[in-house]
């Protein structure tokens, strides 16, 4: 595609993939959500200046604000921020170009940044979603919310939509990560060596990869439940439980999630100014990995209070000390590498510094929620408020000591240090200020605004730390801005002692990131020419970056020891894209189709009013619910109407052009690629998507039998009427599966016809399929069977629903292959997208050889 | 490594599993034979296609790997749950 515009112009941003931009994009648009949701906080904290509230905010207000405050500060600051870091610094530290996908990267921010907006536009739309950050059921179906509420079903659908347009940018951004540092290691970088923030960072995303899809799944139910009138989560048969535990089952992964990245950043800041490599840097990786295993067993401890069995709950208080173990090493590693070296109190060290500090404190004090006895007193206290921002607030701790670390790296220029340190100073108390009050008032009720009197000067101190806590960060926006117009220029590397590969290139670094292609091959970093067309002077140049952690007793710096100058472009034969405005296309259709989608309660009301009207009249749908209040919802709203259909067709065009673009990303020839070595990277990316599909359609299914285990097994009947009509499809699928396959033959042997013939042959019958759908649904519905009929009716509407749409996407891909054969003679030279399509296909029907047995058979 | 031969066979057995799902269910088994025998069948299937399709048994074993990782992660989450509630 065309050139890269200069950094100075809008389109600039638009339209690049590069990782450094994109990294930049994160980091600037995070701190913008760390602004709103910091404001919201001001603003509900100084309504608690009196017991009982000031007056500022309504009672629904004040549960809007702290909501989207919780939200914000999770979903939209903290983890995209580590995100931006990881977008700058990884490629940079393992030795790559770019990320695996660079289009795709830019796509993860595009739907994050129009997810953010999203979020903040449901204050408009009758006020956002108000049940918490954990969007416990059944609270989160607007039918248990009435009164005001209700007017607010649209917001609150909405800020439930944006949080599942977020998930879809984790998950792309994910599987882009897993692929870039499984399989563009420079040569000679094996695992154990990599840098320690971009391990910590491969372990987070390994972590979003299962945990995200979860919350996934969770997510489109409860959309459905929203817009579809569906009753996973409206009913009082295990819909409370069923929520926790998929929410769980993310969230308490999400903690270690945010963290990780934090972690990453306090160790690397702790070895470059401690003069020291990590002490027990191996162990403190095996636990590293092992905490990122155990995060996946503990997630019942946030369900002490609920109705689980008591086995179940000493397990898992038994799992939660456990984990507690591991980051006890790596505590003591960070504080014995402090011992043995000699620090230097620079802004980043002192950020790292108090980053520990909080962590311990609020690990203490994790552990006592973590005994089932003592959570019974404590859950839904302040205390749990203080326990947990102690300990996410430390990991925004370390983060803020990486945006100085690096600061000079990204913008080419220092900060001000003592500006600084005097950031530090105001951040530090202000905190403590701010939270240490929450232990002691401990006794007032989370989330709500009237406390005991004897409580009010804890709660008065805390608003006041709170003001001076949001202050400190103006210190630092302050201190950037002078940076950027008068801060003087920084070299390549201001750190004595770092060792990271990202210091031994100028700062900031050009576009191709290296002069010539990064070797660890001889055990320190080195560029080896590459290509002819590269200029003599820059060949094998002895950067002196270790591949990690520095040393006290090297005294040497290597600011000066690149030979790379900035415009120095040495791999102009490869031709690597930059530019593609499509990535920003789709997430803008994207947008709008979700926006649209927020009010489509109304029309489905309104379409359906009779079906719902007649149903309701002879059964309950639940006992807290009559036909009156879901008519109530009746609006047939064109405005949004339009928005839906159009945004689907805008989405749709500019995936079509996204498809057809010509987009080199040239794979690294030279890699380490352990344990990954042998597939493609797009294969690869194919596959890490299928196993978060795996857990997303799990935990569909699973919700089925959860909920078909919590009814007592035998009181489901198979819904549909015809089994024989669940059997055809198997086989429909099963030969489109066969055909699906000859065409990768066909293509192998670039035998256009066949290849033709097979793809359509495939196309047809996924067609046959959904026609035999449609039958039995129509069928269904003729008997006045409808999704909103009864909590089973819902599991099999939504479950076979999902994989039909899995089919129709399968469909759309498998048309657009078509008509590039047609069209182009695509795949007859180079058939692996072929391929990929079939693993895609292959998966959905073996999704539907688990389902024709659970919803047809038993 | 693509025999169209091998596929056909899978395919022929593919079909018969699937016929005998059903019959599991229309011949009287006992319910918990029949369930126990449905599922293995289509364990059976799952892995067939994702052998032979999807050409697991020819890519590195990490894929297979991490695809079970999913799997168990799957059944973690369903079995603890499900117990938590017994
Ligand atoms: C800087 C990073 C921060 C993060 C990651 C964070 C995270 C969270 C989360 C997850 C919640 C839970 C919301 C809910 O229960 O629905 C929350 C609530 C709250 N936050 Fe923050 N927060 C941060 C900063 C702040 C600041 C600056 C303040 C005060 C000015 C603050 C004060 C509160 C209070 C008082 C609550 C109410 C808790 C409740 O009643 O549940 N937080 N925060
Ligand atoms: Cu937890």
């Amino acid at each position: 595609m065309s050139d890269l515009p200069p950094k100075r112009s809008l389109k600039r941003w638009l339209v690049t993939t590069n990782h450094k931009d994109v990294g930049i994009l994160y980091l600037t648009t995070s701190l913008v959500f760390l602004l709103l949701g910091g404001i919201l906080a001001l603003i509900f904290r100084a309504h608690l200046w009196e017991s009982g509230g000031t007056g500022l905010l309504s009672g629904n207000e004040f549960n809007q604000s702290v909501t989207t405050h919780g939200l914000v500060m999770v979903f939209w600051f903290l983890s995209p921020i580590a995100t931006g870091f990881a977008n700058y610094l990884v490629p940079l530290q393992i030795g790559a170009k770019d990320l695996a996908f660079p289009r795709l990267n830019a796509l993860s921010y595009w739907l994050y940044l129009f997810s953010g907006v999203l979020l903040f536009i449901s204050f408009f739309q009758g006020g956002s979603w108000s049940g918490g950050w954990t969007i416990y059921a059944p609270l989160n179906v607007p039918m248990y919310t009435p009164g005001a509420v209700i007017e607010a079903s649209v917001g609150g659908t909405m800020a439930i939509i944006a949080l599942m347009m977020f998930v879809i940018s984790i998950t792309m951004g994910t599987i882009n990560f897993l692929t870039t540092i499984h399989r563009q290691r420079a040569e000679g970088l094996g695992l154990w060596n990599m840098p320690l923030f971009t391990w910590s960072w491969l372990l987070t995303v390994w972590m979003m990869l299962f945990a995200f899809a979860a919350l996934f799944a969770a997510l489109i139910m409860l959309t459905i439940d929203r817009v579809m009138l569906t009753q996973y989560f409206a009913t009082d048969q295990g819909s409370g439980l069923l929520w926790a535990h998929l929410f769980w089952f993310f969230g308490h992964p999400e903690v270690y999630i945010v963290f990780f990245p934090a972690l990453g950043i306090m160790f690397e800041t702790f070895q470059t100014f401690c003069g020291r490599r990590l002490v027990g840097r191996k162990w403190v990786i095996i636990s590293m990995i092992l905490v990122a295993v155990q995060s996946f067993l503990v997630w019942m401890h946030h369900m002490f209070l609920t109705t689980i069995n008591l086995e179940v709950k000493t397990l898992f208080m038994a799992t939660t000390i456990g984990i507690s173990l591991p980051f006890d090493l790596m505590v003591f590693a960070l504080i014995y590498t402090m011992v043995k070296g000699r620090v230097r109190f620079t802004t980043p060290f002192l950020f790292s510094l108090g980053a520990l500090v909080l962590f311990i404190l609020g690990g203490i004090t994790g552990v006592f929620l973590g005994a089932v006895v003592l959570d019974y007193e404590f859950r839904g206290t302040y205390w749990v408020v203080a326990h947990f921002h102690y300990v996410m607030v430390s990991g925004v701790t370390a983060l803020v000591g990486g945006l100085y670390y690096w600061w000079p790296k990204i913008s080419g220029r220092m900060y001000h240090e003592f500006t600084g340190k005097l950031h530090f100073a105001a951040y530090f108390i202000g905190f403590n200020l701010l939270y240490f009050p929450m232990f002691l008032t401990w006794e007032t009720p989370r989330r709500v605004f009237h406390y005991s009197g004897g409580d009010l000067i804890w709660h008065q101190m805390a608003t006041i730390g709170a003001f001076v806590f949001g202050f400190s960060f103006l210190i630092m926006f302050a201190n950037f801005a002078w940076s950027l117009i008068w801060g003087p220029k920084a070299p390549d590397n201001p750190w004595k002692y770092s060792r990271t590969a990202e210091w031994a290139i100028p700062s900031p670094p050009p576009l191709d990131n290296w002069p010539g292609r990064p070797s660890y091959a001889s055990g320190t970093l080195e560029f080896v020419e590459e290509t002819s067309a590269h200029p003599a002077g820059a060949a094998t140049d002895g950067g002196t970056a270790a591949t990690d952690g520095g040393t006290a007793t090297v005294d040497a710096t290597v600011s000066e020891s690149t030979g790379a100058s900035g415009d120095e472009h040495a791999h102009e034969g490869e031709h690597a894209d930059h530019a593609s405005i499509w990535p920003f296309m789709i997430g803008l259709g994207t947008f709008i189709m979700f926006l649209g989608m927020s009010g489509m309660t109304g029309v489905v009301v309104e379409l359906m009013s009779d079906q719902i009207a007649a149903h309701l009249g002879t059964e309950d749908v639940s006992s807290n619910v009559n036909a009156d209040q879901i008519l109530g919802f009746a609006d047939m709203n064109y405005v949004y109407l339009t928005f839906f259909l159009g945004g689907i067709g805008f989405l749709s065009y500019s995936l079509f052009m996204f498809g057809k673009e010509q987009f080199n990303a040239p794979e690294m020839e030279v890699a380490e690629r352990w344990p990954f070595e042998g597939v493609g990277n797009t294969k690869f990316g194919v596959w890490v998507f299928l196993a978060s599909d795996v857990i997303v359609f799990g935990a569909v299914i699973g919700a089925y039998l959860f909920m078909r285990i919590w009814a007592g097994w035998f009181t489901f009947e198979p819904i549909p009427d015809y089994t024989w009509a669940g059997l055809l499809n198997t086989y429909i699928l099963l030969t489109s599966s066969f055909t699906v396959i000859l065409a990768l033959v066909m293509a192998e042997r670039s035998n256009k016809k066949g290849l033709m013939a097979c793809l359509g042959a495939t196309i047809m019958l996924g067609l046959a399929f959904m026609a035999v759908k449609a039958w039995e649904w129509g069928g269904k519905f003729a008997q006045g069977d409808y999704w909103f009929s009864g909590l089973e009716y819902s599991l099999y509407y939504v479950t076979t629903g999902l994989h039909a749409l899995h089919v129709i996407f399968g469909l759309l891909v498998g048309g657009f292959m078509l008509y590039r054969i047609y069209t182009i003679d695509a795949y007859l030279e180079d058939e692996r997208p072929v391929e990929f399509f079939g693993l895609y296909w292959h998966f959905v029907d073996i999704v539907w050889v688990i389902l024709f047995p659970l919803f047809y058979l038993m | 490594m693509t025999s169209v031969k091998t596929y056909t066979i899978i395919y022929v057995i593919l079909l018969a599993l699937g016929t005998g799902k059903f019959l599991f269910f229309t011949f009287d088994f006992g319910y918990a034979t029949a369930m126990g025998g449905t599922m293995l069948l289509a364990v059976i299937k799952s892995l067939l296609i994702a052998g032979y399709y999807q050409h697991l048994v020819d890519e590195p074993r990490s894929i297979s790997y991490m695809m079970l990782v999913a799997v168990f992660m799957v059944f973690l989450l369903v079995i603890a749950a499900g117990y938590s509630i017994q």
